[in-house]
């Protein structure tokens, strides 16, 4: 019996087939790009129509998409909104957000891996998890100012525990999600407690952690523009949203939630909706949903 | 003839082994194996053939250390198993390999836990990669590849550990018919080279007489090992020749009669294991 070592068992190179198959999914047509258009289009035209009946209606002025667009450049090319420039204002938040957001990570994923890891460990700890998951961003400012007074640690806190809560159930869900013949394998391989953690464990629930991130982003994005508003942090986006109406600057607030509206929508479409993407086809993994 | 008896090590042995498993939420006990005793020598290769679900799993899932005896005694190189370890090289029935880890790096993946310096490693890496004929896809991801190279990946994985023994569960089990034969070819002809100890799973009969030094049948418990079959016909071997096929009878007789193969009042003593001698 010829044995030519493993050419005939060899399927075509399925290397080939991954990109015809995106290339099938992401075929630009016209009837898409109207579709995208409009998507964006209809919403800014109900904006338009809203403003301009309740402008006639009420008689207060209510921004325009173009009047919040002239108020946008004026803010870029160095205005004051509320004392600062709208430079800091978005640095400020950025930095919250960054600093809250990091510990929610941290803290998430290596509760995430032990409660995922140790049955004693999640029965412990799930149900403070899971009433967590039910407190309302905004419902942490008495606890947050009791705890840190009024100014941006306070803002802080609220974001870390906000984002938290999605980052470590998704965490938790993905270690338990991850096969115990992947677990006997590495074991089998000599594998020692830490690199089962990092080199099965942590990439075995990736996919999971990577939707818990995205949720906790979106989360915790919220809770930042909320917290700036109520614990008065003197700068911020969503501060300055707040302030605006003691100077009847509605144009400036309208900016402030244009901003916001697009540095998420970009996190959220260009940075982790693609790393989720990626992660789960590189891996072969079936995507769920 | 008593020198060379006393130079032969047994690399595995188990020793009135029973393995008893309880289902939490039924309160079930079920019983997996019983007063199973067994003895491989080193560079043997056994096959532990049997129905499905007669506790063959089990019983390498002891050796290799995923789980331990309830009673009984389980030995590797004459000291117990307590946890599994890379000096017993796993091969399951599903190939395991890690999906985020390209082929080279699953082939790594153990010696890295050996502490092998990166150097020596990316050797070993293309060493046993093109052993078992994938070199080229190295790079590849495990879901790029087909299942018969998925289970060569495997058994590059556990190759380049340089173990002691090799346990191999239903390895081929979910392969066709025309990959399978291949890949006995190929275990066959990297075991003459790298002389191993193999304790390998199956329940197909020609399977475990085309591959093995000795046939071992497991009844499903309370019977254990109810018949031990050397299987002396000369290496390389046609799988089509009566050798093969008069040994594959008389195995699949003693499968065909299993319940009344063992008396009950057999299955209470130690040494119940019935030994065929091949005709031949």
């Amino acid at each position: 019996m010829s044995t030519s070592p493993g050419k005939a068992d060899f399927s075509p190179p399925p290397a080939g087939a991954a990109p015809v198959l995106r290339a099938a999914r992401q075929r630009p047509s016209l009837s898409g790009a109207l579709i995208a258009v409009a998507s964006v289009a209809i919403p800014l035209a109900i904006w338009w129509g809203v403003a301009v009946l309740v402008t006639h209606m009420r008689g207060v002025p209510f921004p325009t998409p173009l009047d919040t667009y002239h108020r946008l450049v004026a803010l870029l090319q160095g205005k004051l909104l509320v004392d600062f420039t709208i430079y800091r204002h978005l640095g400020d938040s950025l930095r919250r957000f960054t600093i809250g957001f990091s510990l929610a990570v941290g803290l998430g994923i290596v509760s995430g891996l032990l409660f995922g890891w140790s049955r004693l460990l999640e029965r412990l700890s799930m149900p403070t998890v899971t009433v967590l998951q039910l407190i309302p961003g905004l419902a942490w400012v008495p606890v947050a100012i009791l705890l840190f007074g009024i100014g941006p640690r306070t803002t802080i806190f609220m974001i870390a525990v906000t984002a938290f809560v999605p980052i470590v159930i998704n965490t938790t869900a993905g270690v338990k999600s991850v096969d115990e013949m992947y677990l006997r394998a590495a074991r089998m391989m000599g594998a020692d407690e830490r690199t089962l953690f990092l080199r099965v464990l942590l990439p075995g629930s990736l996919p999971h952690l990577l939707s818990g991130l995205r949720v906790g982003f979106a989360s915790g994005w919220r809770v930042l523009v909320a917290g700036e508003m109520v614990v008065g942090t003197g700068t911020g986006l969503g501060y300055s949203i707040m302030q605006s109406r003691w100077t009847l600057d509605y144009c400036g607030a309208f900016v402030c939630i244009a901003i916001i509206c697009a540095i998420g929508l970009i996190v959220e479409r260009f940075i982790l909706l693609p790393l989720e993407r990626r992660t789960v086809e590189r891996w072969g993994l079936a995507r769920a949903g | 003839m008593g020198a060379r008896k006393s130079r032969v090590i047994v690399m595995i042995e188990l020793h009135q082994v029973s393995k008893v498993f309880h289902n939490e939420e039924t309160g079930q006990h079920v019983q997996a194996l019983r007063d199973v005793s067994l003895q491989i020598e080193e560079n043997e290769f056994v096959c532990l053939l049997g129905p499905s679900g007669c506790g063959k799993s089990t019983l390498l899932n002891l050796v290799a250390g995923f789980d331990r005896p309830s009673g009984g005694r389980v030995l590797f190189d004459r000291e117990p198993v307590r946890t599994p370890g890379p000096d017993r090289g796993v091969v399951f029935q599903e190939p395991t390999l890690f999906p985020w880890l390209t082929c080279e790096q699953n082939v790594a993946f153990g010696l890295r836990n050996l502490n092998i310096e990166p150097q020596r490693r990316r050797g070993l890496v293309r060493r046993f990669l093109t052993l078992v004929g994938l070199d080229s896809f190295a790079r590849a991801r495990p879901h790029q590849l087909s299942g018969g190279m998925k289970q060569r990946v495997a058994l590059a994985r556990v190759l380049a550990l340089n173990p002691r023994a090799l346990l191999m569960d239903e390895p081929f089990g979910a392969l066709d018919a025309q990959t399978r034969d291949r890949l006995q070819d190929e275990l066959l002809r990297i075991w003459e080279t790298h002389r191993k100890t193999v304790l390998f799973v199956t329940h197909n009969v020609e399977e475990a007489v085309y591959l093995a030094d000795r046939v071992a049948v497991l009844a499903p418990a309370p019977d254990s090992i109810i018949a031990d079959l050397p299987i002396s016909i000369p290496r390389p071997r046609d799988r089509f020749s009566p050798e093969i096929r008069e040994a594959t009878m008389a195995l699949m007789a003693v499968l065909a009669n299993l319940p009344c193969c063992v008396l009950p009042s057999q299955s209470e003593e130690v040494g119940q294991t019935v030994r065929l001698q091949e005709g031949g």
